[in-house]
């Protein structure tokens, strides 16, 4: 078996297995964050007299924020079982994995990604728009962080407990855009091998005794 | 195996799985593949003399023959060499 095949597949299989479980958490909090910020947006818990409407614009984006975070974790959820299910065989078989036990678990992952193209391709574009909503939102819940007040200026407790919130936003927007990043980069990947696949088909085919030319 | 596979990647895990003489349940349950497209299948590799039929008392079994070695061979130098290069996802 080559050893240097099956290094590499590892270490690919085990770096998409944390970004999709970095991205069920992250898609975790947004949604927990998003529906934090409706509900906050909804009772006028959080005052903007500086600037009007403000609350309802928050409320808006945060609506929009959860639906994209619910839609974020459903498109996870599937892409992450097939993954950790080949991850755990992989581990599993250790250094003792057989030629056929490798080319099986790598088919195993091109079947898993033919059935998760598209899915994949959405969680792109949701992570892109949710890293956009929620950059809003971190910008937006910045706001209350500065000291603006009808009487002028001036620090409150309220404008330091606004901080942790706007760095959480900022942080979920972070992980969202990165995710979109790297999951752009592991479709470019596997896109790559789906054509040199079907490029080494007429070999296989030759072989089969199928190709007539 | 299930999901969305090539032809090719049937035909290669019928074999893979013939390599010990296997019924015709047992290949459809392991290579997720209903009654009929199972049959086709079989009888593909059986008219290309990858696979033969045994009896085992009244049961009929389904074994790879040597001739399947070549395809297995390169399907599987093919699919390994797709790693061949550096990892084109790491983080």
């Amino acid at each position: 078996m080559n050893e240097q095949t099956l290094d590499r597949f590892r270490t690919e299989i085990r770096h998409f297995y944390l970004v999709s479980l970095l991205n069920l958490v992250f898609a975790a909090l947004a949604i927990a964050f998003g529906v934090s910020s409706i509900v906050t947006a909804i009772l006028g818990q959080a005052a903007y007299p500086a600037i009007p409407g403000l609350r309802v614009l928050t409320g808006a984006i945060a609506l929009i924020c959860s639906g994209l975070g619910i839609s974020w974790v459903v498109s996870t959820v599937r892409v992450f079982g097939g993954v950790e299910a080949i991850r755990d065989d992989l581990e599993a078989a250790g250094e003792r994995i057989t030629d056929d036990g490798i080319t099986c678990l790598i088919v195993r992952m091109l079947a898993h990604y033919r059935d998760n193209r598209r899915i994949i391709n959405t969680m792109i574009l949701v992570c892109t728009l949710g890293g956009c909503g929620f950059f809003m939102l971190g910008l937006l819940n910045s706001l209350k962080a500065l000291p603006f007040s009808p009487d002028g200026f001036g620090i409150t407790t309220d404008n330091l407990l606004a901080i942790p919130a706007m760095l959480l936003t900022l942080g979920i927007a972070l992980a969202s855009l990165l995710s979109s990043y790297y999951f752009s980069r592991f479709a470019k990947a596997w896109d790559r091998r789906l054509h040199e696949i079907e490029e080494s088909e007429c070999a296989l085919k030759k072989t089969l005794g199928l190709d007539e030319s | 195996m299930s999901g969305r596979r090539t032809v090719y990647e049937i035909y290669w895990e019928i074999l893979v799985y013939c390599r010990t003489p296997r019924s015709f349940t047992a290949i459809i349950n392991r290579c997720d593949l209903n009654s009929k497209s199972g049959q086709e299948y079989l009888e593909f590799l059986i008219v290309r003399k990858y696979l033969v039929t045994t009896r085992d008392g009244e049961k009929t079994r389904y074994v790879s023959t040597p001739a399947a070695a070549e395809f297995i061979a390169l399907f599987s130098s093919l699919y390994q060499k797709l790693f061949d290069s550096q990892p084109d996802f790491r983080l």
